[in-house]
């Protein structure tokens, strides 16, 4: 082996590095912990741990100043795989050690996927409505909808980060391309005539020319939603067909028609459509008797399978979530203004197991070891 | 030990494997989504004798509504219609994280008295002074959308930000007054401001 690979591959299997990282995460928890208060948990899970590295602004850049969650997991993963291939040596009396680490690297590669696959959807349902999508809670997406068939919409759906990019999107289903031209991650928008000083509008068509948005700061409390604008130019064969304003505020489509076509602009939370849908029957909101404290919430739901038929009912409550076709649709919330209104969180999460699995994987493991121990010492004792 | 080799290299893949998440335009069709109901059918004809029974306890109200073609609109899929009254077309409650407003409907003969009376009608409504002739143009905004001429008012009494507060629109159409009107607490109206808007811009003739 070259002298630069064996050491590489010492450098991995050394017992030095696991508590380098290891002190390394502590610090990383410390001062994600402390970033919550401004950043929010989303903000700091995306900022300290779904990421290679944690990046401080220093006016104009961002440096990248400590390891990330990835970055330190990673390595974990590499540390411990690779002490297991050269270093330790499979026998019954290290059999607990044995088990215990395959539980940690299950931890560790269950908490990657997770990050990497889990989406979080929300689906607010009306008593007596039904729906067949439940959309994302902090992303959006621009949707292009070809509206002119009388039963279905064709969607070409472009990611809020593609017009953050300002990436040109030339999709085979339309027959324009799309062109973002400014995009704002926060903003308020306002009448254009009671906004004297705002400057010219880039939009042309639509709502565009009578409004201004106004960028705001960026939010990452829990509680509150950003709400994006962008200006979009559509252009097709024969040149621009216009630019248009797009934000989650306005609650409706624009419409416009082109090459014979009805069309849709909508910015909108990210939907995730299923192949079934779900109908609000009943809404239960309970306070304990005299107060407004909440005592139970539910949402009686009937679940209706793509192949028809009366489908099933199922009582969705706190700590009693519904799972169906890979998705838990757990009870978060309801909307006090009605009190017929639920606010069901969804989860698509593959790997939900992995915790459950490796945990107690650890603690079997640390068990046994004891015994192990436990049971050489009684021998030693006893030939003593 | 190539096997081992290979073990520590896919550990250190997985390691790499995680930048490979990346954004991608997505094409699907999907059934049409059901338009939130209007109860435009029930309100259509609330001017005239025969549907005077539909109506609320009010219905015999001796002020003719608009009985002409009416508009037409598309109300954003968060605001919860409402039945309609004799008096109101269409009526919606409107909620935002600051709380609920009402948004109504209401069409009438003529001009109703004129816009600078109008304006001066909802802005006693939430306890603002009347206005003069001479400074109705600097208080309302004009705008044209679908072909049609919208003037709209905003109020919002200083002060108090739980105070009642209107953002009206007053459309003339088709020798008869269209009145939207959103009433509600000053944070919830500000907050449903972009969207009644866009609601403004839906609105067009059939």
């Amino acid at each position: 082996m070259p002298p630069l690979i064996r050491q590489v591959r010492n450098l991995f299997v050394s017992l030095r590095l696991t508590v380098v990282l290891l002190a390394l995460s502590i610090i990383l928890v410390f001062w994600a912990t402390l970033g919550q208060v401004n950043l929010g948990v989303w903000g700091v899970q995306q900022r300290f741990f779904h990421s290679f590295f944690v990046f401080v602004r220093l006016g104009e850049f961002r440096f990248p100043v400590f390891p990330g969650g990835y970055l330190i997991g990673g390595l974990l993963l590499v540390n411990l795989v690779s002490a297991h291939a050269y270093r330790f040596r499979m026998g019954w009396r290290k059999s607990g050690i044995w088990i215990t680490h395959a539980g940690l690297i299950l931890l560790l590669v269950g908490e990657l996927v997770s990050g990497l696959v889990q989406q979080d959807f929300q689906m607010r349902l009306d008593e007596g409505e039904t729906r067949n999508y439940s959309e994302s809670i902090r992303l959006n997406e621009l949707a292009i909808i070809d509206a002119t068939d009388p039963k279905f919409d064709d969607v070409v759906a472009i990611p809020e980060s593609m017009l953050a990019n300002g990436t040109v999107v030339q999709s085979p289903k339309l027959p324009f391309r799309v062109v973002p031209r400014e995009y704002y991650p926060n903003s308020t928008v306002t009448l254009r005539s009671k906004t004297p000083n705002a400057p010219p509008s880039p939009a042309t068509q639509g709502m565009g020319p009578m409004l201004a948005a106004v960028p705001a700061e960026v939010s990452y409390q829990d509680d509150l939603r950003n709400n994006p604008a962008a200006f979009v130019e559509l252009v097709g064969p024969e040149g621009s067909l216009g630019t248009w304003i797009v934000h989650t505020l306005l609650g409706n489509p624009q419409e416009f028609n082109y090459a014979g076509r009805t069309w849709k602009l909508f910015l909108r939370p990210v939907r995730h459509y299923s192949p079934y849908s779900i109908t609000l029957e009943k809404f239960s909101h309970d306070i304990y008797p005299g107060t407004d404290i909440p005592k139970n919430f539910s949402s009686k739901v009937r679940i209706n399978p793509p192949e028809g038929g009366d489908g099933r009912e199922v009582l969705i409550y706190m700590n009693n979530p519904l799972r169906y076709a890979g998705l838990t649709y757990y009870q978060a919330s309801f909307d006090p203004s009605t009190d017929r209104t639920t606010i069901l969180q969804v989860v698509r999460n593959p790997s939900w197991l992995a915790p459950y699995i490796a945990c107690g994987a650890i603690a079997l493991g640390l068990v046994i070891q004891f015994l192990i121990h436990l049971a050489e010492f009684a021998r030693g004792r006893r030939r003593a | 030990m190539p096997s081992r080799t290979i073990l520590s290299g896919l550990a250190a893949a997985a390691l790499f494997l995680t930048a490979c998440g990346e954004d991608k335009v997505a094409t699907y069709r999907v059934p049409k989504e059901k338009e939130p109901e209007l109860p435009m059918a029930a309100a259509a004809d609330a001017g005239t004798p025969g549907d005077q029974a539909a109506g609320a306890p009010m219905a015999d109200t001796s002020v003719p509504t608009a009985s002409g073609a009416d508009l037409a609109w598309e109300a954003p899929a968060s605001w919860k219609a409402k039945p309609a009254s004799a008096m109101r077309k269409a009526s919606y409650s409107v909620a935002a994280d600051a709380g609920e407003s009402d948004l109504s409907v209401t069409a009438f003969p003529g001009d109703v008295g004129g816009e600078l009376a109008n304006v001066n009608r909802w802005r006693g409504q939430v306890g603002l002074s009347l206005l003069r002739a001479d400074d109705l143009d600097s208080a309302v905004s004009r705008v044209e959308s679908n072909g049609l001429k919208i003037t709209i008012v905003e109020l919002f009494p200083p002060g108090d930000p739980g105070a009642k507060s209107i953002l009206g629109a007053i459309v003339p159409f088709g020798g008869s007054t269209w009145f939207f009107k959103l009433m509600g607490p000053e944070a919830s109206v500000k907050a449903s401001k972009p969207a009644f808007i866009g609601f403004l811009h839906t609105v067009k003739a059939p």
